[in-house]
Formats: C-alpha cells, structure tokens, sequence
C-alpha cells in the first residue's frame, strides 16, 4: 500500500521528492511541503492547507509557464503546504509528481515493467503514427533535446531505443531522478517515455521524411 | 440514486487534458474532489492523454484491487474505443491485468442525464427567451477517425428537442466536420439562437475556436482573455440575437453522471469498448 510505503520511508529519513522537502510534524501538521530553496526559511513562506491545493501551485511556474509536465525543474517557491496525514501526503505528493510514488514503489519491487521507445511508438495510432518513422539517431537527439534537467525534466530515465540499443551518454540519459545531492530522496522515475517526448518524436519524423524527399 | 459505496474500490477518471490549458483538466479534478468528499470510493484519481499523470501510469497510482475506469469524454469514438484500452490494456467489460480488477464503463456524454444538462444549460444561458422562436446548436468537435464520435451530439439534440422544452429547432453540429457550425446563421431559422459546446471541459475549443467560427471573436484573440467571451451575451450579429454557452462540463452534477455510470455498469455492464 503506497501510504504505508511512505510512511516507512519517512520513518527511515527519507525527506525530499523532486523539488519538494517533506517536514513531519512542523508548524502544527502532520507534514509541511515547501520547495526546497524554502527549508531554511519556513517561518516566511505563504501557509497553505490541504492536497487538493498541491494543484494550484504546481500548474504555473514562476515566470508565468504552463507547467504541463511536472518533472519540469522549475517549482514556484515561497509557499507552505500544511497537511494533515499520511494520506493526505500522499494526495499531494500525487497532484506534485503523479504517479511517482507508485513508480518508486513498483522499481523498488521490481514491477514497474520499462516499455523501451520503439514499443511505445509502434503502438501509437491516429495522427502520432507517424511517430515511429523516427530514424535512432533522431531519437537519441531527441533525448538530448527533451529530457533530463537541462531541458527541465528530473526524471531518471529507465527505458532504451530498443532491447538491443541504449541512450547514449549524455546529462540526460545518466541523470539520477534527484534535485541535488542528497541520499534522502524518492527519485522520480520515467518507465516510458511520455506523451510530450511522442508528439516532439512525431515532429522530427515529418522533418526527416520532408528532408529525404528534398533530397531524392 | 442510492450509491451504495465501494471503500475496497477505486474510481479512475480518465480525461484529455492538454499541453497548452490547465483549465483543460480543471473540471476532471473537480469531478474527482466532489466524488472524494461523498467517500464513496476507496480512492479517487485522475488520468490524462495530454497531461500528468498519464493514462499508462494510472495503474501506479491505484492501491486497490478492483477498479472503475469512467472516461469523462463526451462520445463513444477514438479515444474511448481505441486510446483509453489500448493505453491502459483493457480487452473486455471487465479485465483482469496487473493484479487489479479493471471494469470499463461508458463515456458521460453518452449518459441519458445529459440531456438534463444540456438543456438546462441552454435555459440558463438564454433567460427569457421564447424557445419557440429558438434553435439550440449542441457542438461537438467531429473527426475522421471514428465515425461514432458524432453520435453521441446527434443523440442529444434528438432528445432535446423532444424534451418538451418547446425550441423551435435542435440540431448538432461539428467544427470540422458536415454540418459546421460557422454556417450557423444560414442554418438557423429562428431570430434567437443558442450555443451548447458539447465538451467537457473550457479550453481552446470553447474559448477560442467555436467563438471564431461564430463570428463573435477575432481569429486572432488571446486564448488568455477566454472567459470574457461567455460574458458577453447576447451577441447580435448577422440578423439574429446569440447566447453562448460555456462548455458543460465545468457543473457538479457531472459527479453524478459519473456514478451513475458505475451504477450502470455493475447493473448491466454498459461499457465503452465496442
């Protein structure tokens, strides 16, 4: 069960997901979430109640950005979510970063099934078809240019271009899903690539298609 | 309805989300919070084509054994038929896959309570008004991809106007596909018209694209000043007096669709998938 999980994980020192710090039992909550830049300044920070509000703050970034992607490295600070449970934790940290702690959980256990790219792209249909057409080099660009913390996602990477064919070696490919250099942290997991990296995927295929019918 | 709570099951919303609108996913969230504080399931989440967290990683977020997929779309097309049981590996009514119990039932816009909404829509955004010299647009978005995707508009502009309501004339119609609804004008006969966005949620479509395709917003709007345009009404324009709605997916008692649906799949196991 993911509460339980996170409990025990809290109980053993665990105190960061991403960009946010976990605080147990501060100002008055069970738990209390601030940005990370935020630790040392709680007493500052704009008090907020209940995991529903996790939303709120995680949809816009500071210079005024969508946030459609919540790997983006780019948490708006000066906030203090105050929360009343376990449960409640985990509501947030779902709103935060979704899915991750069941991500964690399942790599932990080792069931968190990697779908490597040439998977994912072969069982697109409509008009992201056309995605898979990608040639390997276009895809590992791709990597280069979408993911890892450089482009905003702090993801830790698990999948491949195929079986046979890993990412090759760059800041995104070896990042290690967690903001900054700490042993107490949920890192964030991609099992797949997401939906964002797909359509980006789809882009680069119409532009390769279009440069080799030039040139033919 | 009675709903007779689950605590050992969770509900799973699934919506469309986008890229480029949070208000796209807002009224998913709100579907899911409303349906959260009755405790009628064990748990309660959100899934998304477009956004976080994603249709494939829902099943991450689920304890429970037995789940609910409901997706929260307005047409039994593409995206019920063929995305959602594709992405989270569903072949039947019922399917057991991952170690949990999927049930899948059908889309809210298919329900028969829409109608109630709809119409109710209609009379609130047009107070006063004569129906009899009124033709409501319910509009849809229209696709090549999956011919139902147009069947569930169809249905509710049947059923509105034989609701009793007493509107001149109900009718669908699509942004890109036969019949659009920029040829509104042409195709309404009564002074007064009235326009239902048959989505769930405001976003581009409601905000931006119909308002063009009607004539009452510049191609070149900001979809940032969006909630202005269904303040405006009426608009007079091309010899008639227009209300426009926003879409009908922002009430609460879309809660209630959702489970009803849960309702309707357990009694006879409606579902999506063809």
């Amino acid at each position: 069960m993911i509460p339980q999980r996170l409990e025990n994980a809290l109980n053993e020192g665990i105190r960061q997901i991403g960009q946010i710090a976990i605080h147990p039992d501060t100002a008055g909550a069970a738990f209390a979430l601030c940005h990370i830049d935020d630790s040392d300044s709680l007493d500052e920070l704009e008090i907020h109640r209940g995991p529903s509000v996790a939303r709120d703050i995680s949809t816009w970034a500071a210079d005024g950005h969508y946030r459609f992607t919540k790997g983006e490295l780019s948490l708006k600070s000066g906030w203090l979510l105050l929360l009343s449970d376990i449960n409640e934790l985990r509501q947030a940290l779902d709103l935060f970063y979704p899915a991750s702690l069941g991500l964690w959980i399942a790599e932990q256990d080792g069931t968190i099934a990697i779908q490597n790219l040439r998977e994912k792209l072969d069982r697109q249909t409509g008009m992201y078809k056309f995605a898979k057409n990608i040639s390997d080099n276009g895809a590992q660009q791709l990597v280069r240019e979408v993911c890892g913390p450089g482009n905003c996602c702090v993801k830790k990477i698990l999948w491949q271009l195929d079986e046979a064919t890993p990412l090759e070696d760059s800041e995104a490919s070896r990042y290690n899903g967690i903001v900054g250099d700490t042993d107490k942290a949920i890192p964030l997991f991609c099992r797949e690539a997401c939906n964002h990296f797909v359509a980006e995927a789809r882009k680069v295929s119409k532009a390769e298609h279009e440069a080799a019918s030039q040139g033919s | 309805m009675l709903f007779i709570p689950k605590p050992d099951a969770a509900l799973l919303i699934v919506g469309h989300g986008s890229t480029e609108n949070p208000d796209s996913s807002t009224p998913y969230f709100d579907h899911a919070e409303e349906i959260r504080s009755r405790g009628l399931f064990g748990e309660v989440h959100c899934c998304f084509w477009k956004e976080e967290p994603s249709i494939r990683e829902a099943r991450f977020l689920i304890d429970a054994k037995e789940v609910y997929v409901v997706p929260d779309f307005i047409s039994e097309g593409y995206f019920t038929q063929e995305v959602i049981p594709r992405e989270l590996e569903l072949t039947a009514a019922t399917t057991q896959i991952h170690g949990k119990t999927w049930h899948y039932t059908k889309p809210v816009g298919v329900h028969p309570s829409m109608t109630d909404i709809l119409t109710r829509r209609a009379l609130e955004v047009a107070p006063g008004v004569d129906p009899a010299e009124t033709t409501v647009f319910v509009v849809g978005h229209g696709t090549g991809l999956n011919q139902n995707s147009t069947k569930a508009v169809r249905d509710q502009a049947e059923l509105i106007k034989n609701s009793g309501v007493g509107y001149a004339e109900v009718l669908d119609a699509y942004m890109e596909e036969q019949p659009f609804i920029a040829e509104w004008a042409t195709i309404a006969k009564t002074p007064n018209v009235v326009v239902v966005p048959f989505f769930i949620a405001d976003g581009l479509h409601s905000y931006q694209d119909i308002p063009v395709l009607l004539g009452i917003e510049k191609d070149e709007g900001e979809a940032a000043s969006q909630r202005e345009v269904f303040r405006q009404n009426p608009y007079h324009l091309r010899d008639k007096t227009l209300y426009y709605s926003s879409a009908i997916g922002t009430g609460r008692l879309m809660a209630d669709v959702i489970l009803d649906l849960v309702d309707d799949f357990d009694k006879h196991q409606l579902t999506a998938l063809p």
